[in-house]
């Protein structure tokens, strides 16, 4: 019985399986991005202040910038909006299986819950009248299953769309500081410097993670490539 | 916490305006894309021709971005019909707008793309049916039961999981989650959903209660004898299933005609390719012609002909209250010569109406009478209390106070109450309730009564189903116009025999459970198109199998009206002829369309090709035709 569903794995097995899986589920193809429209548009300005500090320095006309922000920003947004749609149809997909399962699967549903349940503590009665609460509700059955079970949130995500929206607006941001930095001296490198730091301290922020070493590291990295390109510009 | 509702995200196929993952704000974003996607291009387009006069490159700029926006959808749309063999007019629209642009004709095959993606989205958004049927079925049906143990306890579990012979507790307003037989209790249910009948049905020890029935009035413990996946109501889900499944696919007049005419484009484009080089033109420019007349031949009137003939169409029945599913509803209803109708709820109101006050053997006043009765069906709400009290307010009985009031459930009712300076203990309820109180020679078994005793006096009450006061005035109309009105109802036949009378229709169909009609209604759609009307669960097989389902807003079923292709949103069925003319109207538009628009290509843009006239009068009636199209599906919108 067990054989098709857990593929010949223990229950505890199945159930760790099945949340690296949903955490798959849930981050971007790349696996860089966080989600959102708000962190979208925050790589956007990282990834936009990058790649004009590296044309710049190859002494990239200045009228190419703005051909350069347009084209970015179309780019941006198309692809940030499809990387959003591919992780919404994985999901889809996910919660498609997952209701399959517990239409054509129920008894081993029901041992993964007791397995999940006994891992919180239940047991003995307590934990068959608890199972037996899940089991009576296919909606509160799958949503248990696919927060439990997968490790998935529901109604975290923005739209795609919303999303792509977010790098648009990042580019434009992005784009419009460091074109007015082109008639500053050394503009461009406190511009892109400037943006990388206060979008990487905003991401720490938002994110609960060490605001100093986030800001420090994302300095240092623009600092390396742009020092790289000078030099390599040098070289060759 | 109340869990989380899936069943509309997976009626809707999986819809990312209903996803569960996307915060409920964002989910805004989805509404309407394709529409707002192609009104975009529009724009683009309309900026792209302002800037052809003067600045070409930047109108190539957006003509780009037109094609982006409305060819890529268009694109995965043929390539999925070429991917199954389907030669239709998408399909030729798509490859002429594409192959526009490699003879220099770009901005000709971005209106097409355009206005192509704009009359598909408007009908996609006009006809977009995000629940099914079965969804609002499964929402009425319980998920979960409170089974009896051994020991009295009772706890929740998965109907699907609890096994024939179980005991389950059902409470008062609940709906009954599995078939079985009364153990311990007594209610009346009411089956109106399920089996059409008005009047409810009074359930004892012994009596057998199916799934889907409601409990009126006080707990009962059921023996359970049949298993979910069998029960009435999960027997209901598979004959919507098996109704929606063998419905005849209608196709619009517009796509039979389409596969022929793209084919038709298509093979003699080819053929155009390979025999011109050899009398006059080179291969370069016989491949120019071929495609020139591949182009000349999917103009913007054929296009536009059909979609704003729909499009108007049902935006004069919204106006009227009507909600079509789709402009195709339209080409089905034109064709149908039978319509059904449902009789409970649909040709009567469904609400009860106290008929007649029957006086046996008393001179007691009928009108205090009927005061008496109200007093006491004033402290219960029973859709017979409902009829007692609306009637004695028409009729103006007189106020009375009932004293020591007690209800016995499923029964009747019982107090005293003070007449003429006496105090009479009265009893309403069915014949088991009064029958031990009466004299033998006065109590009626099997008629379907309702008893009044006041002290010695006995009365028996009449009700009956309000007929709508538009249903003979419809089937007078429906007659006139050549068609076949009938009814079909799950209720006894006499009932049906004397609606059919009274309302004008001469035949009619009783007892008919939802399997016997479902079986009826594909038996006459074999015999030509069939539209049903009707309003409850027990219609909801025959709405979804006949080749228009008709149902009525206000008082139908969730589950009837997803299982419809029309809903009467007023619940004014006298709107099925003026519907009907409408639908025949709007097919003979669309015919005309596709005629004047076939007659641009033959008589216009071809010899313009051939160079037999010149371009400018070419392009004016060119554009003429297409306006003309426009105006002609806009009388339409007339009311009348």
């Amino acid at each position: 019985m067990s054989d098709s569903h857990f593929k010949g794995k223990e229950v505890v097995e199945h159930l760790y399986d099945a949340r690296l899986k949903g955490k798959a589920a849930t981050s971007e193809v790349h696996g860089a991005e966080l989600p959102g429209h708000f962190f979208s548009c925050f790589d956007a300005i990282k990834e936009t202040a990058i790649l004009m500090l590296i044309l710049h320095l190859l002494a990239f006309q200045t009228y190419l910038f703005l051909i350069f922000i347009l084209l970015l920003m179309v780019y941006k947004f198309g692809r940030s909006s499809l990387l959003g749609w591919i992780r919404l149809q994985r999901l889809h997909r996910l919660i498609e299986e997952e209701r399959w399962e517990i239409e054509h699967h129920r008894q081993q549903e029901r041992k993964e819950l007791e397995a999940l349940y006994q891992a919180k503590g239940f047991s003995g009665r307590m934990l068959q009248e608890v199972v037996d609460v899940l089991m009576a509700d296919d909606n509160r059955l799958l949503q248990v299953m696919l927060e439990e079970e997968l490790g998935l949130t529901l109604e975290a995500f923005e739209h795609p769309l919303k999303q792509g929206f977010g790098a648009l607006i990042g580019v434009l941001i992005a784009g419009i500081v460091l074109y007015a930095c082109l008639f500053i001296p050394f503009g461009v490198w406190i511009g892109a410097l400037l943006l990388v730091g206060v979008t990487a301290g905003l991401s720490a922020k938002k994110e609960r993670n060490p605001i100093a070493s986030s800001v420090i590291w994302n300095i240092s990295l623009t600092l390396l490539i742009g020092l790289l390109t000078i030099f390599l510009k040098a070289m060759l | 916490m109340t869990p989380y509702q899936f069943d509309e995200f997976f009626a809707s196929g999986l819809s990312e305006s209903v996803s569960p993952f996307l915060t409920p704000s964002s989910r805004k974003w989805s509404k309407n894309l394709p529409l707002k996607s192609s009104f975009l291009a529009a724009f683009f387009l309309a900026l792209a021709f302002a800037f052809s006069f003067f600045h070409p490159i930047l109108s190539n700029l957006f003509l780009t971005l037109v094609f982006f926006l409305a060819g890529i959808p268009a694109i995965l749309s043929a390539v999925e019909d070429f991917k199954n063999f389907e030669i239709n007019i998408d399909l030729l629209m798509t490859l002429s707008a594409f192959i526009s642009l490699f003879i220099g004709s770009g901005l000709e095959g971005a209106l097409l793309l355009v206005l192509f993606e704009i009359s598909g989205s408007l009908e996609e958004s006009v006809g977009a049916k995000a629940k099914s049927a079965v969804t609002h079925l499964r929402v009425l049906s319980p998920t979960f039961a409170f089974v009896v143990d051994p020991s009295g306890n009772y706890f929740e579990k998965a109907v699907r999981e609890i096994e024939i012979g179980s005991k389950i507790l059902v409470k008062a307003g609940e709906i009954v989650p599995l078939d079985g037989t009364i153990l311990e209790g007594s209610s009346s249910v009411n089956l109106v959903h399920l089996t059409g009948e008005a009047l409810p049905k009074l359930k004892m020890q012994g009596d057998h209660v199916p799934a889907g029935a409601r409990n009126l009035e006080a707990s009962f413990i059921l023996e359970v004898t049949r298993k979910s996946a069998d029960s009435t109501l999960s027997r209901m889900i598979q004959l919507i299933t098996q109704g929606a499944e063998a419905k005849p696919k209608v196709q619009r007049f517009l796509d039979r005609f389409g596969k022929k005419y793209s084919s038709l484009v298509i093979f003699l484009t080819f053929l155009f390719m390979f025999i011109l080089p050899f009398p006059f033109l080179g291969m370069e420019g016989s491949i120019y012609r071929a495609l020139a007349f591949m182009i000349a031949a999917s103009p913007c009137a054929l296009i536009i002909g059909a979609p704003t003939a729909y499009l108007s169409a049902i935006s004069s029945c919204a106006r009227k209250g009507i909600l079509l599913k789709g402009g195709v509803v339209l080409d089905a209803l034109s064709q149908c010569k039978r319509f059904c109708f449902d009789k409970t709820g649909t040709l009567t109101t469904g609400k009860l109406r106290l008929l007649e006050l029957i006086p046996i053997k008393t001179s007691f006043s009928p009108l205090i009478a009927l005061g008496i009765a109200e007093s006491l069906e004033r402290h219960v709400t029973h859709p017979m209390a409902e009829a007692v009290e609306r009637e004695a307010r028409r009729q103006g009985a007189p106020k009375m106070e009932v004293h020591s009031f007690s209800q016995k459930a499923g029964y009747g009712l019982q107090g005293t109450v003070d007449v003429e300076e006496k105090k009479l203990s009265v009893f309403l309820g069915s014949n088991d309730f009064i029958k031990e109180r009466i004299p033998a020679e006065l109590f009626r078994p099997g008629e379907p009564y309702s008893l009044l005793l006041i002290g010695e006096h006995l009365f028996y009450l009449r009700f009956s189903d309000e007929l709508r006061n538009e249903g003979k005035e419809t089937i007078a109309k429906l007659y006139q116009m050549g068609l076949k009105p009938m009814i079909m109802t799950g209720d006894n036949l006499s009932n049906a025999q004397k609606t059919a009378e009274e309302i004008g229709i001469s035949e009619y169909l009783a007892e008919l459970k939802p399997e016997d009609k479902l079986n009826l209604i594909a038996k006459f759609s074999e015999e030509g198109g069939l539209a049903m009307i009707g309003d409850g669960i027990n219609d909801a097989p025959a709405l979804a199998r006949a080749t228009v389902g008709i149902s009525l807003g206000k008082i139908a079923s969730a589950t009837a009206q997803d299982a419809s292709d029309i809903i009467l949103l007023n619940d004014d069925i006298s709107l099925i002829p003026w519907l009907t003319l409408k639908a025949k109207k709007t097919t003979a538009i669309v015919k005309q369309n596709l005629f004047l628009a076939l007659s641009i290509i033959l008589l216009v843009t071809t010899p313009a090709l051939l160079g037999l006239i010149p371009l400018w009068l070419a392009v004016l009636l060119h554009e003429g035709g297409t306006i003309l199209v426009g105006l002609n599906s806009l009388r339409l919108l007339k009311r009348g």
